[in-house]
C-alpha cells in the first residue's frame, strides 16, 4: 500500500472515531456498542480489516445488531434516538473494517456525518463541539488526499508532503469560515430532539427523588462539579459556610427505602411559603447549574419562602411556576438547563414547627418503625441513651456515639435484607445516609419523633457568594423537640460531611466549568437576539446628544467608514485571488512531468534551493558529481525538449522515464544503506 | 601545427554546432588558460553575431584572446590601438587620390577585417568612437556618399581599462548598448600563473593555437543559431525580466528593446553548447548578466568595477524574483 493511502485511511478512521466520540460523550450509548466500536477502530488503525470480502456475513451481523436495538426500543428500555445513534456507529465500524475502496470511503464519511448529527441530538456539550471540529478536519483531509491520490497514476508516489501545506491552510480557512458562518448566519435553535442533554463530565445529579434507597455505591461524594451558586444577604463573609442546604425530608422508612407518607402536589404559584417567616430571614439568590440535574429547589436550613423562579432553556429564559410536594420539597414546574430563584430561610436554630400543624399521617410516620427491624437497634439505643429522655440531648448523645464507633466509607457492599442492622452490627461502616437513617430510627425506637433530611452540606466561598458541588450531597436527621420544632442533628463524622474530591481536581473542574459556561452562552444559547446584539456592538446606534441645539450628524460614524473600508479591501482581495486562480495557466503535461520528477528527487532527499528549476538543479548536480546526476540528465533533457523544444512526450514515455529514475533513486538508497552513511545533502546554493 | 580549417558538415545539427564551438573554445584555451567560462562566453557572443567588450586591467591576456580567436576561427584580424589623436579615417579608411587615373579611390582602413581588436576604445575621442560603433551596428562604412560593406562575418572585440579613467572619453550608454556582452577575464589563478612561468619558453602563446574553423563555418553557425526555436513562454520570460529591470527601484534605466533582442540571440547561441535546437530559461539565465550588466543604468553614482558588480548583483536578484516558466 502506498504511503499516502495508508495516511488517508488512518485519517479516515480517526475521523470516524471522533464522530463516534461526539456521540459517546453524551454518556447515553449502550456500553456494548462503545466496546464494539472501540475494538473495530483499534483493528482498523492497526491496518487489520477482517471484514474485507465478507460483505454478506458481516451484513448479517449488522442485521442482528439492528434487531437487538429494535427490540430494546420496543421494550422501552432504549430511546429511539440513542438506538439510531448506536446503529450508525456500528455501521461505521463495519465499514472501516471492510475493503478500503472508493465506495467504502464514501460510506465511512457518510456514517461519520450521521454520527455527528446523532451527537448533536444527544448532547450539545463543549466536548461535542471539539469532536465535531476534529471529525471535520480529519475527514476533509482524508477526502482531499483521496482526490490527490486518484489523480496520481498507479505506481507513482502520492505527493503527500507537498499537498499537506495547502490542505492544512484550506482546512484552517474552512474551520474559520464555519465559525464565521455560525456567528452570522440566522439560525434556528438546535438540540431540540432527543433526550435532554446531560453534562459532559459524566452524569452528576443531586439525585432528588421520591425515595432514598440505602445501598449502591457513593460516587457522588467525589464529584467536584458545581451544582449550585448562592449569594447570601446578610453575607456571613466566611470562607467555609458549613451550612445545611435542605432539599426535602422523608418520614417513612420501610426497612430499605425512605419515602413520604403524604405524596401531595400543591398548587402552582410564583412564591411558595413553607412556614411563616420572622423579621431576621436570610435571603439567598440561588442559581442551579446544569450539573444539578433535578427540579428540586434547595435552600439554607430552614426554608421559609421560595419563589421568583426563572428557568433557562434553549429557547431563552423565562419565569416559571413552582409547587410544594410532599416532604417539604418545592419543585419547578418545567425542566430546563439551569434555574435561578430566591429563597428566604430562618436563621440557624430550630424550625418552630408544631406537631399538631402537621397532617395526621405525617405525625404518625415520625414515630413509625419498619416491620421486622432488628430488635438489637432498640436495645442498643436504650443502652447508649442510658435513661436520657430529652429528645435533643438524646439525639446528640446517639450522634456522638455513632461518630465514635462507626467508620465512614463510600465503598458499599450493595443491597442487603436489612441495611440498618447490616450497618450497625455487621459492617460497622457506611455513608451519610446510613448514619442519618440509623440515628433517626434509634430515636424513634425510644419514642422520639425524627425524620431524614437530604440536601447538601458545605458552601465554599467564591467571589461574593458560595458554591456547592455535587460531592457535597448529604443526608442528616431532624429531631423534633417540643416547643422548638425540628432541630438538625448530624450523625455523620464531621470530616466526611462535605465534598471529598481532591483540590487539583476541583480546580480543573472549575476551569472546565468556566469554559463550559462560555460554550453554553456563546454557542448553545446563541440565538438570533445575540446575533443582533453582536451586530449592534459592531455598529452602535448613534447616541443623540442631550443638548437640543446640536443637530444630529448626517454622516455615518467613523467606525462605519472603517468597517466599509475593511469590507472593500476584503472583497478586493477575494476578487484578486479568484481572478488569479481562474486565469492561472493549466499545467502542461511536461510541467506535470517535471513536478513528478521534482517530488521524486525531494523524496530522495536531494536538496533544492528556493526557486531552483529542474534545469538548474540538473546542472548543479552534474557539476557537483552527485550520484543521481547521470540518471537525472536524460530525464531533464526530455522535459526541456517537451516543454520548450516542441517535442511533446509520447504516450507512456513519462512513466517509463520516471520508472528508470525511480530505479536509480532506489539503487542509490541501497548503496547508501550498504555504506551506512546518510545521503549526501546537496548544497543548496 | 596549423591544420586546415574543417568545414561544417553539410547538414547543420545541434551536435555538429556544439563540436565546432567546442573546437574553437579548446584552441582558445591553449592561449588563455584557466578561463573556460569566459572563453565559452566569447564564443557564444561570436556565434550570436555580437561584439564583445572586455573590461580588464592591462596584462591579463585581452589582446591574446582576440588574436587567438581570430586565428582559431581563421578570420582576418586587425588590432587598432585607440589613442587620443586617432581620427575616424585612421579606422575606417580614406579616399586617396590616384594620380594616374586622376580619380579618388577608397583605401580601406584597418576596420576592414573579420575580427577587429579595438584596444583601449575609451581613449579615442568620441568622433572616432562613434565611427567605429556605427560600423559595428551597420556592418558597413559610409564615406563620402559611398557605402562599403565590411567583410563578413564581422566582429569587434573592444577593451577598456575599468580602473584608470584619466584622459579617457567614457563610452556613452547608447554606444555601450551595441556590445552584446561585457565581460572581464580577471587574473588567472595562482596555479595557472605559476604554470605560465614554467612552461612559457619564449614561444608566443598564439603558436599553440590551431585554426579549426573558417569564416564560412562561422557564418553558417550564426545562421543556424539565429533560427533556433525560442518558445513563447521563454520569450515571455525574457520580456518579464526586461520589465522587472525597468521598474526596479535601484535602476535609473532598464533594459532596452535592443537588450531584449540581444539576450534572445545570446541565449540561442548558448543553447548550442548543450547541443539543443531550442532555448530554455536556463540559457537565458546563463547569459543574462554578461548581456545586460552594461545596459542598465544604476541610480547610485558608483563607477567602474563596483558599478559592474552592483549591476550584476541587481540582475541576479531580479532573476531570482522573476519566476522562470516551467
Amino acid at each position: 500500500m502506498r504511503k499516502g493511502t495508508r495516511l488517508r485511511l488512518v485519517l479516515r478512521d480517526l475521523g470516524s472515531g471522533f464522530a463516534f466520540a461526539s456521540m459517546a460523550v453524551s454518556g447515553q450509548l449502550p456500553v456494548w456498542s462503545l466496546a464494539l466500536y472501540g475494538l473495530a477502530l483499534v483493528l482498523a488503525l492497526m491496518g487489520k480489516r477482517p471484514f474485507a470480502h465478507r460483505v454478506k456475513l458481516t451484513a448479517l451481523l449488522l442485521l442482528a445488531v439492528a434487531v437487538t436495538l429494535g427490540t430494546n426500543v420496543l421494550a422501552g428500555s432504549l430511546n429511539l434516538v440513542v438506538a439510531a445513534c448506536a446503529f450508525a456507529g456500528l455501521i461505521s465500524a463495519q465499514r472501516v473494517l471492510s475493503t478500503p475502496d472508493a465506495a467504502t470511503d464514501g460510506q465511512v464519511h457518510l456514517s461519520g456525518l450521521l454520527m455527528v448529527a446523532g451527537g448533536a441530538a444527544l448532547s450539545g456539550e463543549l466536548i461535542y463541539g471539539l469532536f465535531l471540529i476534529l471529525f471535520g478536519v480529519m475527514a476533509s483531509i482524508a477526502l482531499a488526499l483521496g482526490v490527490v491520490e486518484a489523480a496520481v497514476p498507479e505506481g507513482e508516489p502520492v505527493p503527500v508532503r507537498s499537498v499537506m501545506g495547502p490542505l492544512a491552510r484550506g482546512v484552517t480557512f474552512a474551520v474559520l469560515g464555519a465559525v464565521a458562518f455560525f456567528i452570522f448566519f440566522p439560525r434556528l435553535n438546535w438540540n431540540m430532539i432527543g433526550p435532554t442533554a446531560s453534562p459532559g463530565l459524566g452524569v452528576a445529579t443531586a439525585g432528588f427523588s421520591n425515595s432514598v434507597r440505602l445501598g449502591g455505591s457513593g460516587t457522588i461524594k467525589d464529584n467536584p462539579r458545581i451544582v449550585l451558586r448562592a449569594t447570601l444577604s446578610p453575607d456571613p463573609e466566611r470562607d467555609s459556610l458549613n451550612a445545611y442546604w435542605v432539599g426535602r425530608t422523608y418520614d417513612v422508612f420501610d426497612g430499605q427505602e425512605w419515602s413520604n407518607a403524604r405524596q401531595a402536589s400543591g398548587p402552582f404559584e410564583f412564591m411558595t411559603t413553607l412556614r411563616p417567616g420572622r423579621d431576621n430571614l436570610v435571603h439567598q439568590r440561588m442559581e442551579l447549574m446544569p450539573a444539578y440535574g433535578a427540579r428540586t429547589l434547595v435552600a439554607l436550613e430552614t426554608p421559609s419562602r421560595l419563589g421568583n423562579a426563572f428557568i433557562n432553556t434553549q429557547r431563552g429564559s423565562r419565569r416559571t411556576h413552582i409547587s410544594e410536594q410532599g416532604g417539604g420539597e418545592v419543585r419547578f414546574r418545567d425542566t430546563g438547563i439551569s434555574y435561578t430563584y430566591e429563597a428566604y430561610s430562618l436563621p440557624p436554630g430550630s424550625t418552630g414547627d408544631e406537631v399538631r400543624d402537621l397532617p395526621p399521617e405525617e405525625q404518625d410516620a415520625l414515630l413509625a418503625i419498619p416491620d421486622g427491624l432488628d430488635v438489637r437497634v432498640a436495645q442498643t439505643a436504650a443502652r447508649v441513651l442510658n435513661g436520657e429522655r430529652e429528645p435533643l440531648a438524646a439525639a446528640q448523645k446517639l450522634s456522638a456515639w455513632l461518630q465514635r464507633e462507626y467508620k465512614y466509607t463510600l465503598e458499599l457492599g450493595g443491597d442487603v435484607a436489612d441495611p440498618v442492622a447490616d450497618f450497625l452490627f455487621q459492617r460497622k461502616e457506611g455513608h451519610c445516609e446510613h448514619f442519618a437513617t440509623a440515628l433517626t430510627l434509634m430515636l424513634r425506637t425510644q419514642g422520639m419523633r425524627a425524620r431524614l433530611a437530604t440536601g447538601f452540606f458545605g458552601g465554599e466561598r467564591v467571589t461574593g457568594g458560595y458554591v456547592i458541588r455535587a460531592g457535597d450531597a448529604h443526608a442528616w436527621t431532624h429531631v423534633f423537640v417540643p416547643g422548638q420544632g425540628f432541630v438538625t442533628v448530624d450523625a455523620t463524622p464531621p470530616s466526611h460531611r462535605a465534598s471529598q474530591s481532591s483540590r487539583v481536581l476541583e480546580q480543573l473542574v472549575s476551569l472546565y466549568e468556566a469554559v463550559e459556561s462560555q460554550w453554553r452562552n456563546a454557542v448553545l444559547e446563541y440565538n438570533f437576539r445575540d446575533q443582533m446584539d453582536a451586530v449592534r456592538t459592531v455598529f452602535p446606534r448613534q447616541r443623540h446628544k442631550a443638548k437640543g441645539d446640536e443637530a444630529p450628524s448626517r454622516t455615518p460614524p467613523p467606525r462605519a467608514w472603517g468597517a466599509a473600508l475593511l469590507a472593500a479591501v476584503a472583497a478586493y482581495a477575494l476578487w484578486r485571488t479568484l481572478s488569479r486562480y481562474l486565469a492561472r495557466e493549466r499545467p502542461l503535461e511536461a510541467t506535470r512531468f517535471a513536478d513528478a520528477v521534482e517530488s521524486m528527487l525531494a523524496s530522495a532527499r536531494v536538496a533544492r534551493a528556493d526557486g531552483e528549476t529542474l534545469e538548474a538543479l540538473d546542472a548543479r548536480l552534474g557539476k557537483e558529481g552527485h550520484p543521481l546526476a547521470s540518471a537525472l540528465a536524460p530525464v531533464t533533457r526530455r522535459y526541456l525538449e517537451a516543454r520548450f523544444g516542441g517535442r511533446p512526450l509520447r504516450q507512456g514515455e513519462a512513466q517509463q522515464l520516471l520508472s528508470t529514475l525511480r530505479n536509480a533513486v532506489a539503487m542509490e538508497a541501497q548503496r547508501l544503506a550498504r555504506e551506512g552513511t546518510r545521503p549526501p545533502r546537496a548544497r543548496a546554493s | 601545427m596549423n591544420q586546415p580549417a574543417r568545414a561544417l558538415s553539410p547538414v547543420p545539427s545541434p551536435a555538429n554546432a556544439r563540436s565546432a564551438m567546442e573546437r574553437i573554445a579548446t584552441e582558445l584555451g591553449r592561449a588563455v588558460q584557466g578561463k573556460p567560462t569566459q572563453l565559452q562566453l566569447v564564443v557564444t557572443s561570436l556565434v550570436a553575431g555580437g561584439h564583445v567588450l572586455l573590461e580588464d586591467v592591462p596584462g591579463v591576456g585581452k589582446t591574446t584572446l582576440a588574436e587567438a580567436l581570430a586565428k582559431a576561427c581563421g578570420l582576418s584580424f586587425a588590432r587598432i590601438q585607440f589613442t587620443a589623436d586617432l581620427m575616424p579615417s585612421d579606422v575606417l579608411g580614406a579616399q586617396v587620390f590616384h594620380a594616374q587615373t586622376a580619380t579618388f579611390q577608397f583605401r580601406p582602413g584597418p576596420l576592414f577585417r573579420q575580427l577587429v581588436l579595438a584596444d583601449e576604445l575609451n581613449r579615442a575621442p568620441p568622433r572616432t568612437q562613434s565611427a567605429l560603433l556605427e560600423a559595428m551596428a551597420q556592418g558597413q562604412v559610409s564615406l563620402d556618399g559611398a557605402t562599403h560593406a565590411l567583410p563578413g562575418p564581422f566582429s569587434v572585440v573592444a577593451t577598456q581599462n575599468p580602473v584608470d579613467f584619466s584622459g579617457t572619453y567614457p563610452l556613452p550608454d547608447s554606444q555601450l548598448d551595441r556590445f552584446m556582452v561585457r565581460m572581464s577575464l580577471g587574473h588567472p589563478t595562482p596555479e595557472v600563473e605559476a604554470g605560465l612561468l614554467v612552461t612559457r619558453d619564449g614561444t608566443p602563446p598564439l603558436d599553440a593555437v590551431a585554426t579549426v574553423s573558417g569564416p564560412e563555418e562561422l557564418a553558417s553557425l550564426r545562421a543556424y543559431a539565429a533560427a533556433l526555436r525560442l518558445d513563447a513562454s521563454v520569450a515571455d520570460y525574457v520580456v518579464r525580466l526586461a520589465t522587472a529591470t525597468r521598474s526596479h527601484g535601484d535602476l535609473d534605466r532598464g533594459a532596452s528593446t535592443r537588450a531584449v533582442l540581444a539576450l534572445g540571440a545570446a541565449a540561442r547561441a548558448n543553447a548550442l553548447w548543450e547541443a539543443r535546437d531550442f532555448v530554455t530559461p536556463g540559457d537565458v539565465r546563463a547569459v543574462l548578466v554578461p548581456c545586460w550588466s552594461h545596459r542598465v543604468l544604476l541610480r547610485s553614482a558608483v563607477q567602474g568595477v563596483s558599478a559592474r558588480d552592483e549591476a550584476a548583483h541587481l540582475l541576479e536578484e531580479i532573476a531570482r524574483k522573476v519566476p522562470a516558466p516551467r
